[in-house]
This record gives C-alpha cells, structure tokens and sequence, in this order.
C-alpha cells in the first residue's frame, strides 16, 4: 500500500474523541477514512500487479520506470533480446508439442473401452503433457506436504492467480476439471481430453442454474473411484497477494475438501493475469517472455464441514488455512467487484453497524 | 526509453513548503487515471467505483467536497461538474499531515485551512453558517442505515450538540434569543485547543520502487 493507516478501531477512535454525547468531531473519522478509500482502496489493489521492491529487468512491472543508467539499460536490452529471441520460439514449439500430444494422446485413449488400463494411460498421457506444458513457461515449482495430496473422490480447492493454475497442479497428479465450455483451441482441448477423463465440462446455459451444477458435481464426488475436482472457488484471478471470499457454491457439494495454497514468486515474472488488461493471448505472450514462473504448492491436510457449520463458514476456514499457509491476507470481499459494484444488503449492513456503535456512545437509552 | 509522465513542477507548489516527492504525486496521478478511466477529468460518478468508500456513512458529503467550489478556488461558489488533476491535488492538499518544521504562522494557517474544509461540509447551503437543520442533516447521515433509530432520536442528538455549541459562542442566550447558526468564527472557537491536526491527514509511506544499479 502507498499510505500509512492507523489500524485503531472504529469504537476506540469515537471513544476518544468524545467528552459528552455526539459531537461535531464524530466526522472526522469518516472523513479521514472516506480519504483514505480514495486515494487507495484495499480491493482496486488488488488487481493490479504486485510491486516489486527491486527490479527485475521487466520494463511490465516497474510502472515508475525511470532512465537511471547507460550499464542499466545495456543489461535490460541484452534481457529483452534473450527473452524474445531466444527464450520466446523455444518455449512456444514446446507449448505446441504439449497441446498436439494432449489432444493426440487423450484422442487415443478415449478410443479404448473403459477399464483400468485406460485410466492408468489417461493419467500417464495427461501428467506427460502437462510436464511439457511447465517446461514450456519455464516453470519450477515446489510441492511441500505431498503426503496431504488430494485422494479421488475429493474436492481440492486452490486460490487462483492464473489460468496456469490448473496446469501447476496437473504437474503432479491427475484432476477432474471443471468449468465451462469454451470454443476455439480450448474448446477442442477439452473435448479431447473428457473423452479420456471425466472431467465436467459445462454448457453456459448449465452454468447459471446451480442447483444442476451442484447436482452434477455431487455425482462425480460420490462415485469413489473418480478422480478429484478441482476447483477455484474465488471466481476470478487475484493478483496473489491475498486471498478474496470463496463462493460457498464449492462448500454445499459435500464430501472431503482438499485446500491446496499457490504461491508465485513475482520476481522472475508476474502470473497474474489482469483479465481486464489484456487477453488472453497477450498474457500468455507476456507469460512466455519473462525469466520464469517459479511458484510453491502447499497441500494442506485434508477438511470436513463441522457439525452446524454453514457452507459459508466453512468456506471461510478454508479460506484463513490456505491464506495463512501461502502468507498472503485475507479479505472478505467478493472477487466479483473487479467488475461489478458492492451489493445494497452488504452496504446496509456495513451501514447498521457503524450507527450500532454512534448510537451505543450516544445519549439514546 | 518510456520516462516518467505526469508529474508537473506546478503540482509540488500545492504542497510546498512541505515535503511531497513527486514519487507520491505520481501515485496521485496514476490513481486519478485510475478512477477517471483515463479521461482528464472525473465526475461525481466516478467515485463509485471504490469499494470501501461504500461503507461510508458520510460518502455524499465526502464526494460532494471535492467538487465544491469553495474548496477548490477561495473566492468562488457552487458546484462544479467535473475536476481536473490539479483540483483533485487542492482537495487532497487538505488532508496533507503537519511538518516539524512549520512555524507558527504556516501552523496556524494549515489548522484554519482544514477547519475550513470541514465547515464547508457542515454548511450545505453555502451561506456561511451551521444552522440546525444543517446539522441535523449531518447526525442523520452518520446515523443511516439503522432502522432501530427513529428520526426523533437522531434530531435530539443534534439539538443537544448544537446546544452546547451555542453555549461555546454565544454564551448564555436569553430565554427569547435564537441561536442563528454556527459561523465560520464560532467553529474556529470551538475547536480551540483541540488537536485537529493529527486527526485529519493522510500520510504516505515511503516508497523505493526502483533498485539503484551503479
């Protein structure tokens, strides 16, 4: 953040500045925090890419960028030409390769009868490709606590950065993907690949009508012997240094939870796509010309709704272990506000407290 | 090689004598940039895209200070549409934290300049008093969204404040004597040895975002 703010809390700042009922100086302390949003906001900061403290030779991330020295700029013009001369071709013939063996191979695989011979080949065909996918952005990644791996018939529930999140944890072991059906390349992917796996795959119209994605998804957790899914219960990318509420969608379908933290580290290149900056192809071009993507995986042990828990607090333990395990902060706010305003009953809520507190410091009895 | 945009010698003379790098001018701006969605100016509108400012019970009064008139150019009135980046400096000047080094004068003013600020937004009607109404208005915002309250009990919140207020300026009233309204001199009475200054700023951290390579 670019501001200093005091973390007192709301009671304690009334308190103190009152010596009878309700005074005219109750309005400083909106007035202060009124300020404080607009000149940075905990939430708008959140989607825009982390700040770097020292440079990293990426002209992308250092939004100040100044001319400081001739040897400086040498060095970064060297780092350009190695990246997109070099670095760039290599890595985009190996992203081809990936994708042509997934669709090959999951093609093939999907020809044979279902039996365990074609799982144990659909899971070798999709850990293969997806290995070759993170050779392909130069990726290193560190998986700690492999004993907590999530086990079939879960559900593993990761914080989302990225849409290479998914390929991250394909890299080691073999998810039931979930999402929506899209055209073009991605489309012809996921065709490719439920026909080895069963993924779940939805129609757009499917989407909006949640009790059926529930009901689907309570079908494949129930049946033992299928993989687990996987699922990014923010919504949207968040640019990894917090973690925003999980929809509680994820919580009500039941079975074992299986929270895994990512973690990028931003100095050898941001992952975070800002889907409102830039497509799809322009992240993954930025995403192919930086140094590396280095990241930790944390698989945490496993969790179960408690008796008389609610899917939202459920949804919110999970969310504090995973915040907590990938160091990042927790916010409550919905993902969602990278494009749409707070809703009216938050506010009113929102509201009702901070009258609570005037009123309970005030003359009424 | 792309170089640094925005920062206008002119925009540190708002802050002067203090120290304001242009470092945090240039955050302002980027910020501006930020809720004008690239256009030059913003309007009342654009403040809606922030999140936390939604909480506030005194949003209205908030936004509605930085396009008034009064606190943009001294001697003028009214509302304006839209502001520019140099009227979004002038009303985050006002919120700018004291030096060590300001000398008496430069202190006194500073404190007249943010208790100014504030009046204005007391004062809706810009005659240049607080009248009861004006602050009843002001209790009931702070107040909103409880639906326990009944607007008696926000109206006699106010009516005991601007009581004491009175007594503060006026002294004791006669029993046939109405108090007009708080003025711009009865204010600055009011808030007389109490510290203001500490209450109402904003400080920036300090920021190194560039590595230094000789």
């Amino acid at each position: 953040g670019i501001i200093e703010r005091h973390e007192t809390p709301m009671e304690k700042e009334i308190a103190r500045l009152h010596r009878a009922d309700f005074e005219f100086s109750d309005i400083f302390y909106f007035c202060r925090k009124g300020f404080e949003a607009i000149v940075e906001d905990e939430v708008t900061q959140r989607f825009s890419s982390e700040e770097l403290v020292s440079w990293n030779l990426l002209t992308r991330t250092n939004v100040n960028f100044h001319y400081i020295s001739l040897r400086l700029t040498v060095v970064w013009g060297i780092g350009v030409i190695v990246r997109y001369c070099f670095l760039l071709p290599l890595r985009f013939i190996l992203a081809a390769i990936g994708i042509t063996a997934m669709i090959v191979g999951t093609t093939m695989v999907g020809q044979l009868p279902n039996s365990s011979m074609k799982n144990y080949l659909s899971e070798v065909v999709h850990l293969t490709c997806s290995r070759i996918l993170v050779r392909a952005l130069s990726g290193t990644i560190h998986y700690h606590n492999k004993e907590n791996k999530p086990q079939k018939g879960g559900i593993c529930v990761a914080n989302h950065t990225s849409p290479i999140d998914a390929i991250i944890l394909t890299n080691d072991g073999c998810y039931a993907m979930v999402g929506q059906v899209h055209g073009g390349l991605m489309g012809v992917i996921q065709r490719a690949t439920v026909k080895a796996c069963p993924h779940v795959w939805f129609e757009r119209s499917e989407m909006k009508d949640r009790h059926l994605v529930t009901k689907r998804l309570r079908e494949h957790v129930a049946d033992k012997s299928k993989l687990p899914i996987l699922i990014f219960p923010e919504g949207t990318c968040i640019n990894n240094t917090s973690v925003m509420m999980f929809k509680k969608g994820s919580f009500e379908i039941g079975g074992t939870i299986y929270p895994v933290a990512i973690k990028y580290d931003p100095q050898f290149g941001d992952a975070f796509w800002n889907s409102s900056k830039y497509n799809i192809v322009s992240y993954l071009l930025r995403i192919m010309t930086s140094w590396a993507i280095v990241c930790n995986v944390w698989y945490l042990p496993p969790m179960v709704r408690k008796e008389g828990e609610d899917a939202v607090q459920f949804a919110n333990r999970v969310k504090s272990a995973i915040a907590r395990q990938g160091g990042l902060t927790e916010l409550p706010w919905d993902g969602g506000l990278k494009r749409a305003k707070v809703k009216d009953t938050f506010k009113e809520e929102q509201q009702k407290n901070y009258s609570k507190m005037l009123v309970r410091n005030g003359s009424i009895g | 090689l792309p170089c640094a945009q925005g920062a206008h010698p002119h925009h540190l003379s708002l802050f002067s004598p203090l120290a304001v790098t242009s470092e945090q001018i240039e955050h302002l701006h980027r910020r501006f940039k930020q809720l004008s969605r690239d256009q030059l100016t913003i309007r009342k509108e654009n403040f809606d895209s922030i999140p936390d400012l939604e909480f506030n019970p005194i949003r209205g009064k908030i936004v509605h200070a930085f396009f008034d008139k009064r606190n943009l150019r001294q001697e003028s009135d009214g509302l304006a549409d839209e502001i520019n980046f140099e009227d979004f400096l002038t009303i985050m000047s006002y919120f700018r934290p004291i030096e060590m080094n300001m000398d008496e004068e430069q202190l006194d003013h500073f404190r007249k300049k943010k208790l100014k600020f504030l009046f204005h937004m007391y004062d809706s009607d810009h005659d240049g008093k607080i009248t009861l109404q004006e602050y009843r208005n002001v209790v009931e915002e702070l107040l909103s969204g409880n639906p326990h309250l009944e607007k008696e009990s926000a109206r006699s919140i106010a009516d005991g404040a601007m009581m004491e207020a009175a007594s503060i300026c006026v002294g004791q009233m006669g029993p046939d004597q109405v108090y007009e309204g708080i003025t711009f001199e009865d204010f600055l009475k009011m808030w007389q040895g109490i510290d203001i200054e500490t209450k109402m700023h904003v400080r920036f951290l300090n920021m190194e975002t560039i590595a230094h390579c000789y």
